[in-house]
């Protein structure tokens, strides 16, 4: 996972903090989840997100917190779906997580469960009305 | 969940093991990451975690009146059969048949007990999402014990050791004004209660993992060849660790790996899209009125689980501990060794894969002597001396004793 937190870092760096619909625009997205925050970029989005429990591990259910940062001038989200699955093995998990809305742009994603060692993936669908853009994030597990 | 010891368990001893391993131990024949791999098919045992949707479970006289209720035939309706009759404990809890009799031929094979306390979903098809559930069913099945709640209700009631218990584990008031649902649900929560102390000893991969673990190389040199041959394989090559995963040698989840299922012409197993679909018409399932976990948290996995069409033929990824001794293997009981078993996987029929299905299984082509290597790698994997389980039919219940003794 060290990549993975590295890459983290560098989603991090200050041209992402320019969040103009962002209260706080001073804080990284997400800032306000807590330590072990993780992002995934799209073009016009940035999703943080921390599981619970953390780390993820092989079955081991968890639930994602996530925040929503629109990047510039993108729409506000309206929504956010979220899944996974193993590139490699051309499979989803055994699970469909359920998202509810946590307030403003935060969402808290429930049931989700990794049930093999290897390369998941986390797809991220954010909603902004009509329009579906899709970030994602790569999971390598032990 | 209970899943989660497996995940912590295994973190601070890899870090140890990646110091003492690298580079590549030599000794071992194993890999940097193939060492990982088996470092976290332990530590042995894992902690069994109390239920949270079962208030019996872990409590002494619920373990007591569960144990007196799994060997006792009067449980059936018609006083023919008890869960041991096919969960036979000299067996590892099976029955040595392909697939099991009841009152007529059932569909699938008995899978052992062993080591369910630590499962997710029980039943080959995941039908039921607790163990007290799954300790129900055979009770009010129509080819198992036949039983109904009135009956359960009525055999408790009347005789002073399962009384007594019952009264200890649950209430007075209970056993002597609770509908005979109630009745029915508490023995099955009692049944569970005894399942979670079945857990396997320890075993000679498991001395072996803990010397890799302490990197003890002398120590790790008492593991036949052989078998250190074929546990490179079940974590290499093989990918076998991929789904038989972690200190019980299973994810706990579900997959196809190209067993037919067809049980007489015409007729199939679902499998898992089946048991997912029973699963949640059941109103004994974990998001109904007896579950005894009012934060809801345990019902997460049933609230959740997908149904999708890639789950027809798919069944439980079984725990391969004390493999050895539960012979005939596969849902249908339709491999008779361990030998079939393997070389099931090397000959794997592709074509009867879903299309698109799992690309960690390929037919693996072993030679004959990696063939040995499996079987003694699998083998490897049962206690020295079985567990020992003694029927307590018959016995005075130390319950009776005491209260006649006041
Ligand atoms: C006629 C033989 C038979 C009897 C009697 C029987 N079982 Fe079973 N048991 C089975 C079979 C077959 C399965 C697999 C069922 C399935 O997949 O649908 C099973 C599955 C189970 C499982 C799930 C194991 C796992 O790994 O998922 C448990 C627990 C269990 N039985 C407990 C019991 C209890 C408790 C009783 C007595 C109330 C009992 N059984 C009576 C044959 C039997
Ligand atoms: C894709 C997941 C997966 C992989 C990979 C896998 N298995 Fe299995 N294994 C299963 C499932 C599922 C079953 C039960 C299948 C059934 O009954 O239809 C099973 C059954 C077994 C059994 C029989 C156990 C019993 O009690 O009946 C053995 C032994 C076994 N596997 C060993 C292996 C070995 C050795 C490998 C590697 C060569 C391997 N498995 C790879 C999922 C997997
Ligand atoms: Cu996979």
């Amino acid at each position: 996972m060290s990549g993975a937190r590295a890459l983290a870092r560098r989603l991090a760096v200050p041209p992402l903090l320019a969040l103009p619909l962002a209260a706080a625009a001073a804080e990284p997205c997400g800032a306000r989840l807590g330590a072990g925050v993780e992002r995934a970029e799209s073009a016009r989005y940035v999703v943080a997100f921390r599981p619970a429990p953390a780390p993820i591990a092989v079955g081991r259910a968890f639930a994602l917190d996530a925040e929503v940062c629109p990047k510039r001038a993108a729409p506000r989200p309206t929504g956010l779906r979220v899944d996974a699955h193993m590139p490699e093995h051309r499979h989803g998990m055994n699970y469909r997580a359920t998202v509810a809305s946590a307030g403003g742009a935060r969402y808290r994603a429930e049931g989700l469960l990794f049930h093999m060692p290897g390369r998941w993936q986390i797809v991220f669908d954010v909603e902004a009305g009509a329009e579906v853009e899709r970030a994602v994030r790569d999971v390598p597990l032990e | 969940m209970r899943s989660g010891a497996f995940a912590r368990a295994g973190a601070p001893l890899l870090a140890a093991a990646m110091l003492a391993f690298a580079p590549p131990a030599g000794a071992t024949g194993l890999t940097g990451p193939e060492v990982r791999r088996v470092l976290q098919h332990g530590p042995w045992p894992q902690p069994v975690l109390r239920d949270p949707s079962n208030r019996a479970s872990g409590q002494p006289d619920a373990i007591a009146l569960g144990r007196r209720l799994f060997f006792d035939r009067r449980l059936a309706l018609d006083g023919a059969l008890s869960c041991a009759a096919c969960h036979v404990p000299g067996r590892a809890f099976t029955d040595g048949r392909a697939r099991a009799r009841g009152r007529a031929l059932l569909d699938r094979n008995t899978p052992s007990v062993l080591n369910v306390g630590l499962a997710r979903w029980f039943g080959w098809d995941g039908a039921a999402d607790s163990l007290w559930l799954q300790s129900v069913k055979p009770i009010v099945h129509p080819l198992e014990l036949a039983a109904d709640a009135a009956h359960v209700a009525r055999l408790i009631r009347a005789d002073p050791a399962l009384a007594c218990r019952y009264e200890r584990a649950f209430g007075a008031a209970r056993l002597a004004g609770a509908d005979a649902e109630a009745l029915l649900v508490d023995a099955g929560k009692a049944l569970a209660a005894f399942l979670e102390t079945l857990v396997t000893g320890r075993t000679p991969f498991d001395e072996f993992r803990d010397a890799l673990a302490r990197g003890d190389a002398a120590a790790a040199a008492a593991y036949p060849a052989a078998a250190r041959r074929g546990l490179a394989l079940f974590v290499g090559r093989g990918n076998c660790s991929f789904c038989h995963f972690g200190p019980a040698f299973t994810n706990g989840e579900f997959a196809d790996v190209g067993v037919p299922y067809f049980v007489a012409p015409g007729r199939v197993d679902p499998g898992r899209h089946g048991g997912i679909r029973q699963l949640l018409a059941d109103p004994r399932n974990l998001l109904g009125p007896y579950s005894d976990d009012a934060s809801g948290a345990a019902a997460s996995r049933t609230r959740h689980v997908a149904l999708e069409h890639r789950n027809f033929g798919e069944f439980k990824v079984p725990g391969l501990r004390e493999v050895a001794r539960t012979a005939p293997y596969m849902h249908d009981g339709r491999l008779a060794t361990l030998r079939d078993v393997v070389r099931h996987y090397s000959e794997l029929d592709e074509d009867r894969l879903h299309a698109d299905g799992e690309r960690i299984l390929r037919p693996l082509r072993l030679t004959p002597q990696e063939s040995e290597d499996l079987v003694a790698f699998l083998e490897s994997l049962s206690a020295r001396a079985p567990a020992r389980v003694i029927p307590p039919a018959g016995a005075p219940d130390e319950c009776t004793t005491a209260e006649a003794a006041r």
